[in-house]
């Protein structure tokens, strides 16, 4: 067959050259020495957790009771770690590619706009997929160790599903801010600017305003809640502390699953000087409402992020 | 047939500069066609509207007969391109690289398989292939993006200054291998500053200066317009009718003067024909003392044509 005959007969599948994207973008995320540094980093603090209890229990002499929630109930990845790796897999995808100027041969390869930016999203859907994988793994691995056999397991993957979407948010922000400067240095400061502003400022617009309920409709930790008749009831935790907010969205279905007509109260605190913090009762709602909630914002976060990103990335002219 | 590339009243500006003005532009199929400027004419920015890197602000820009407006894979499928010093990525290896444009290009398993390595080998990366992009030189690296511009077979190569940043004997193979790839048919569209890669590949050139078109034809035509028939000044020893019959009879020879001792040869062709006076004056029996080109070269109708505008 001639070069000429070859050209014709070729008639490329979207799916072929979707993965030919999926793939030039997985290398780099998996290569990237600040992906690396950035799974180093999570293994050590996932070690740390896991082997700090048996330090100090050694020092005291005393034995570690048995948690059989400690890897379902908590002992996951939080919500720094959902920014941090958001921010190392996804910061140089798309400013990058045009800091380098690599984007120029991208771009004129017989890929589609939309599908290079689907490829790269789905790249970063994966290698975040497989990270998490690999940490939930080792923290069930090694949570089985050190506090004994672990309840609820087949829980996992919902654990993994929720801390993807919630990594999402992140990711489609920072990919909306790169797609819309083309600058590294923007994202880094931008995304760190923002993340920082919610870290610091929540607690304040919770502790001196009344008007907490707007933190469940920001990325990040939310809005606190109790379950009442779970967890510990003490003149300082009146139950089971469950969270709104784009961060905890792994728990929150784990606990709907767990406990599917529990309800959740939020409080006003009101404390004075040497006495016990006052529990003043604001509202209850259904977990069901709070966790749908709390998934329907994440899921708005990242659709509209993610179209930001993709509108902007569509409409780039190359100049450099 | 349409042509590779139509450009009509092609306009591109970047906020109060105007890069290109209404540039008309038509490249045949089957040619060699060089596209000349001096820096900032605007060759960058019409090849980047070409491929579909930038909108272009007013005009029709059409590539293998398909109108070039918004996204369009389907005419990139038959074209390959090679920027002005292309950036790869640097984690990826050259082979790699090259099997995920193929990949991106449609060709199947054995198609890459096929052509990877023959490209490789064409363009002097064999052995370096299973290297990170990231360790190759500015050469290689312009190497493996000529490569990459020919992987999918295509029916338009458009290259922006290819021998940029290789060597001399680089410069030269990257020569040979255009001219291979047109003898296959591909319609070659080169951006160039040097003006002797131009003459010495290209059947067809463009000149743009300041966005505008100021020259488009065939190399020869371009040159004879501006700078007349080309002259060739012959003194011999001893000069004859025979002699100036014979130089008339050759076919490229328009016109003949004599002055004193000298011939004054009007040539058709821009070929180098010295060999063939030389033989026709000894055969006539007339010995030559010098021989004298008087024609301008494309570099001096280059500097014509951009002084004047």
């Amino acid at each position: 067959m001639s070069s000429a005959e070859r050209r014709f007969a070729r008639n490329p599948r979207w799916m072929d050259r979707f993965w030919a994207v999926v793939k030039y973008e997985l290398l780099w995320n998996i290569r990237k020495k600040k992906f690396l540094g950035m799974l180093i980093v999570a293994f050590a603090l996932s070690t740390v957790t896991l082997a700090l209890p048996v330090i100090f229990s050694s020092f005291a002499n005393i034995s570690i009771g048995q948690n059989p929630n400690f890897v379902v109930g908590g002992g996951g990845i939080g919500g720094l770690m959902f920014f941090l790796f958001a921010l190392v897999t996804v910061m140089n995808t798309i400013s990058g590619e045009f800091e380098s100027g690599t984007i120029v041969l991208l771009l004129t390869k017989p890929v589609s706009r939309t599908m290079v930016f689907l490829g790269k999203l789905f790249a970063a859907f994966l290698t975040l997929l497989a990270t998490y994988t690999v940490l939930y793994v080792y923290m069930a691995i090694g949570g089985t160790i050190v506090y004994g056999p672990q309840n609820n397991l087949h829980l996992l993957p919902i654990n993994l599903f929720g801390s993807i979407l919630s990594t999402f948010v992140w990711v489609s922000i920072v990919l909306a801010i790169g797609s819309l400067s083309k600058s590294s240095m923007i994202v880094a400061i931008g995304a760190v600017a923002i993340f920082l502003a919610l870290f610091i400022g929540a607690p304040i617009v919770s502790m001196f305003s009344e008007q907490a309920w707007v933190l469940t409709y920001v990325p990040g930790n939310g809005a606190s809640g109790y379950i009442k008749g779970l967890g510990s009831q003490t003149p300082y935790t009146p139950g089971m502390a469950v969270s709104t907010g784009t961060d905890n969205i792994a728990s929150n279905l784990i606990n709907y699953i767990l406990y599917p007509s529990a309800n959740v109260t939020f409080f006003n605190i009101s404390t004075l000087p040497r006495t016990s913090p006052q529990w003043i009762e604001l509202s209850t709602e259904p977990l069901s409402i709070f966790l749908l909630r709390s998934l329907m914002v994440a899921t708005t976060y990242i659709a509209v992020f993610a179209f930001i990103a993709w509108y902007a990335f569509r409409r780039a002219q190359v100049l450099e | 047939m349409e042509p590779a590339i139509e450009t009509i009243n092609l306009t591109k500006r970047y906020g109060s500069l105007t890069a290109v003005n209404k540039l008309n532009l038509k490249v045949e199929r089957n040619t060699v066609h060089g596209f000349l400027g001096p820096n900032g004419a605007g060759k960058t920015t019409t090849i980047k509207v070409l491929v579909g890197l930038l909108k272009a602000d007013g005009g029709t820009v059409k590539v293998l007969g398909q109108e070039v407006r918004g996204d369009r894979p389907d005419v990139r499928l038959r074209i390959g391109y090679m920027p002005e010093l292309p950036k790869f990525p640097k984690h990826l290896k050259g082979s790699e690289l090259l099997d995920i444009y193929g990949k991106m290009c449609g060709m199947t398993p054995k198609e890459r398989k096929e052509q990877i390595p023959k490209l490789l080998e064409m363009v002097g990366l064999k052995g370096r292939e299973r290297d990170f992009v990231g360790k190759y030189s500015k050469g290689m690296q312009q190497r493996l993006g000529i490569a990459q511009a020919l992987l999918n077979e295509p029916e338009l190569v458009i290259l922006d200054e290819p021998s940029l940043g290789l060597d001399p004997v680089g410069m030269v193979e990257v020569r040979e291998l255009m001219k291979e790839v047109a003898k296959e048919g591909v319609t070659v569209f080169l951006s160039s500053h040097l003006l002797f890669e131009v003459e010495q590949i290209c059947s067809h050139v463009t000149i743009i200066h300041r966005g505008v078109s100021v020259a488009s034809d065939t190399l020869e035509n371009v040159s004879n317009k501006l700078s007349g028939p080309t002259i060739l000044e012959v003194e011999v020893a001893e000069l004859s009718d025979a002699i100036v019959g014979a130089i008339k009879e050759l076919p490229f020879v328009s016109n003949v003067w004599q002055e004193n001792k000298r011939l004054i040869i009007e040539i058709k062709s821009r070929d180098d024909v010295r060999s063939q006076v030389s033989q026709a004056i000894t055969k006539a029996g007339g010995i030559i003392v010098s021989m004298n080109w008087r024609g301008k070269s494309l570099e001096e109708v280059f500097m014509q044509l951009v002084t004047k505008s």
